[in-house]
């Protein structure tokens, strides 16, 4: 009697080991799918950026070290998203990610600044749009960031609670994931000026 | 077999599933008595003089013995199919992700993958079921599959190799395939299947697992003796579990074949164009993998997917879907035999952006006419060519920056919470507020973009986008889907008063949302006839007709009359002016359990006296889909199209 017993007490203890591995996958799974959401969005708003700093050249040619500036924290910020898309399990790609857009999101706002000083750049039509766009591809960043680290959380407090805190390190999922933060840009919060 | 028929049936096949489960463990059962004995007599018998014959041996057990033996077969079934009970709670998220599928949405798709969304955007519109959402299973062989508890929980998956191969035709026989499944609620079945299974199959996972053990550690052992019967027992349990996985395929293919033709049948009807499915098939044929899946938990469902997922002999009895020739061929009986060669023909090209109205393989004619209450429901959960042409054109003539909004996550949200703001300057005003306080940066701006162009939609156009929306919000997470439901509520609330379209954007938002993230929910059938339920049918009638009439009392009752003429239980008419939409919902709630198939007589009440005028304005139009929804009835687009 006492075999059986113990037997399908095992089985349960099994099954539930199973389903613990399987939520600790499923949970991972989850969040490196919304990274792809992130990446389709700063994509859009790293291509936008050569436009900018373009139509801002004509208006703006004794800024070249702003520009320069904004040019470069972009394609530092491109190439950390393309390394942290390899492996959005990689908490140290995703910092890095960070802090590069935190480096982008200071250099356009000095831009923004240094563009008050030049009231037709501000009055261009191409200008005007390419701002509203980068704007609005800003929100929807922000957004899709939010849903990531919405999972990213899910997963980290999964795997520090119990009972998945006993055996999360055995199964591989040692390291917590990384949340993507950084300073939003000022411009962001504010409602863009423009009108149709 | 119309869908209502289609639901009952699904119910009945249910008690045929549990008996050839509860007839399986049985055997199981008997079987596992035959190996503990057999295992016993040869480590008892083993260096006896003169043993006795293994018939004796096995009467002279113990009854004690049988009777455990067959509790702790009963036990681990019991443990083993809970478990996976439990794992599929999710709906069909949970076995999308269980196969490896990742969450394809608007954004990340290009070319032939947009092209897919576009394709189960339509259906799903043309069949008054929401949107699902499409999972992406990195195989290189043509499948696919349908799963989720209900329409309000449904997944589609796809492979990679499907949308490589397959032309717009022949991915839309193949969605159609899968929408059948859907529509008439295999998918519930299937997934019960599931768990019934794994109870049976995986003795044969631990006998696996005692010969591996013993592998490793018996050749350390220096009584050879004593290690047989372990192995013996390991070997057994093998055994038992083959049997277990020979009955499981067994029910599955009882479960799921014929339905394999039936759905493929229905893909026909619905996009009225056999060639499409059956290329589809042929290119299976014509392909090396097949319709092959590799990842191992592809096995346990393999009763779901549209091809079969383990290549058998043709004719066995275990396979899972009929053979591919037979398929073929009750869909195309002048086939020649031959498959398309793909190895050859390598990827399908997209040939520019889908425009929707480019190809529809009916010509888009002007509005679907089923004026008579009869046409309407049995227009409910049915997959027509009408309908999809229908479908179609709801689309094409939605606003290109609509429909985009309702296509990402981030748009989507606006454009509800566009649609819920109110005519009067002042409370709109207040609700922006609303929004800038409590919603992320820049929707308020973006509402207020979009308020321009859905303030001219009425409320069937309003409700067609909402439906489209839905992929997208599936995909917020958790946190974001409260915090969206929660600034729903709030602006509803900002007027302090409830309108009809609010009630119903209310309802079907949370109908189809809270499946997704909070779990599906369990409708228990209560109602064997519509007697029990006459006050809440009365409450129900006198509100459609109060809707369509709410100036004209007199005309109102006759509306109700004429509604009331279909049933034949008396019902009575409430005349307050306003819609108690408590009561609604409370009736609704209790409608909601009646039996499938006295479904079809309410709703052509409902029909009957939302058409006692011959015409059905917006907000009729409305209020049915609304409660059609609640019903759980996928009421198709036609009635939008109304005169």
């Amino acid at each position: 009697m006492e075999t059986i017993i113990v037997l399908v007490v095992l089985a349960a203890v099994v099954f539930w080991i199973v389903g613990i591995y399987n939520k600790l996958v499923t949970l991972k799974n989850r969040f490196k799918n919304a990274f792809s959401q992130i990446e389709v969005q700063l994509k859009r708003r790293y291509d936008l950026i050569p436009n900018l700093v373009e139509t801002a050249k004509g208006y703006m040619s004794h800024e070249r070290e702003t520009l320069e500036a904004v040019i470069n924290a972009r394609n530092q910020a491109l190439a950390g998203l393309q390394a942290a898309a390899q492996d959005p399990g990689n908490a140290e790609a995703i910092k890095q990610l960070g802090s590069a857009e935190g480096a982008l999101g200071g250099a356009l706002g000095r831009l923004s600044v240094v563009m008050e000083a030049y009231p037709d750049l501000k009055a261009n039509q191409n200008m005007m749009q390419l701002s509203e766009e980068l704007t609005s591809t800003e929100n929807r960043v922000a957004f899709a960031r939010q849903a990531y680290n919405d999972q990213v959380t899910d997963y980290n407090t999964y795997k520090q609670t119990f009972p998945a805190v006993l055996l999360a390190s055995t199964f591989g999922h040692v390291g917590n994931a990384a949340l993507l933060e950084y300073e939003d840009r000022e411009a962001m919060q504010a409602a863009p000026q423009v009108s149709f | 077999m119309n869908f209502f028929e289609a639901q009952d049936n699904a119910r009945r096949k249910t008690w045929q599933l549990i008996a050839l489960f509860t007839g399986a463990v049985i055997s199981l059962i008997l079987l596992t008595n035959l190996l503990v004995a057999a295992v016993m007599f040869y480590s008892t018998t083993t260096g006896m003089a003169s043993p006795a014959p293994f018939s004796e041996r096995l009467v002279a057990l113990p009854t004690r013995t049988w009777v455990m033996i067959s509790l702790g077969v009963v036990g681990m079934v019991s443990v083993a199919c809970l478990y996976k009970y439990l794992s599929l709670r999710g709906g069909g998220r949970a076995i999308a992700e269980m196969l490896g599928g990742s969450l394809l949405t608007r954004d990340v798709a290009s070319g032939n993958a947009s092209r897919l969304l576009n394709i189960v955007e339509e259906m799903a519109i043309a069949s008054g079921i929401p949107v699902p959402p499409v999972y992406l299973i990195p195989e290189t062989s043509i499948n696919a599959f349908a799963a989720g508890l209900s329409a309000d929980d449904a997944v589609i998956g796809i492979n990679q190799g499907t949308i490589d191969h397959l032309k717009r035709d022949e991915l839309q026989g193949v969605v159609a395939h899968e929408f059948s499944h859907i529509v008439n609620g295999d998918t519930r079945i299937n997934l019960r299947l599931i768990a019934a299974l794994h109870g049976i199959i995986f003795l044969s996972m631990i006998g696996h697992t005692i010969l591996r053990g013993f592998r490793y550690g018996g050749s350390r052992r220096s009584n050879g003796n004593s290690g047989v019967p372990i192995i013996a027992l390991g070997a057994g349990l093998l055994v038992i579990g083959y049997a277990g996985t020979f009955f499981g395929n067994l029910i599955k293919a009882a479960v799921s074949r014929q339905r394999e033709y039936l759905a493929d049948a229905a893909a026909v009807q619905f996009t009225r164009n056999p060639h499409g499915i059956a290329d589809a098939l042929k290119k299976i044929g014509g392909l090396s993998q097949g319709s092959r899946m590799t990842v191992a938990a592809a096995d346990e469902a393999s009763h779901m997917f549209f091809g079969q997922v383990h290549p058998l002999f043709l004719n066995s009895i275990m396979a899972t879907h009929p053979p591919l020739p037979k398929r073929i061929r009750a869909i195309e009986p002048s086939w020649d035999g031959g498959f398309i060669d793909v190895d050859a023909t390598g990827t399908v090209d997209t040939g520019g952006p889908d425009t929707v109205s480019a190809f529809s393989a009916v010509s888009g004619s002007a509005a679907v006419t089923a004026a008579a209450p009869e046409r309407l429901v049995a227009e409910v959960g049915t997959l027509s060519t009408a309908g999809l042409a229908a479908a179609q054109k709801l689309i094409a003539d939605t606003d290109n920056r609509l429909r985009e909004a309702a296509h990402d996550s981030w748009g989507a949200r606006g454009l509800i919470y566009a649609m819920l703001l109110a005519q009067d300057a002042e409370v709109r005003a207040g609700q922006q507020d609303l929004l800038a306080q409590q919603a992320e940066p820049g929707v308020p701006e973006y509402t207020r973009q979009l308020a321009d162009a859905v303030d001219q939609l009425d409320a069937a156009r309003r409700l067609t986008l909402t439906e489209m929306a839905m992929p997208a919000l599936k995909s917020l997470s958790q946190q974001q889907y409260q915090r969206f439901v929660s600034n729903c509520i709030a602006l509803i609330k900002s007027d302090r008063r409830i309108s009809l379209f609010e009630w119903v954007l209310h309802r079907v938002l949370l109908k189809e949302l809270r499946p997704h993230f909070e779990g599906p929910s369990r409708v228990r059938v209560r109602h064997g006839s519509l007697r029990s339920v006459a006050g809440e049918t009365g409450t129900l009638l006198s509100t459609i007709a109060r809707t369509g009439h709410p100036q004209d009392p007199s005309a109102a009752r006759q509306a109700f009359d004429a509604g009331s003429a279909m049933l034949d239980i008396p019902v009575q008419f409430s005349d307050q002016p306003d819609t108690n939409f408590q009561d609604l919902n409370a009736a609704l709630a209790e409608l909601r359990r009646l039996k499938p198939l006295l479904k079809p007589k309410l709703l052509k009440a409902c029909a009957a006296t939302a058409l006692a005028d011959d015409s059905i304005v917006s907000n009729e139009a409305a209020l049915l889909h609304g409660i059609a929804a609640a019903l759980d009835c996928p009421l198709p687009p036609s009635i939008y199209t109304q005169g």
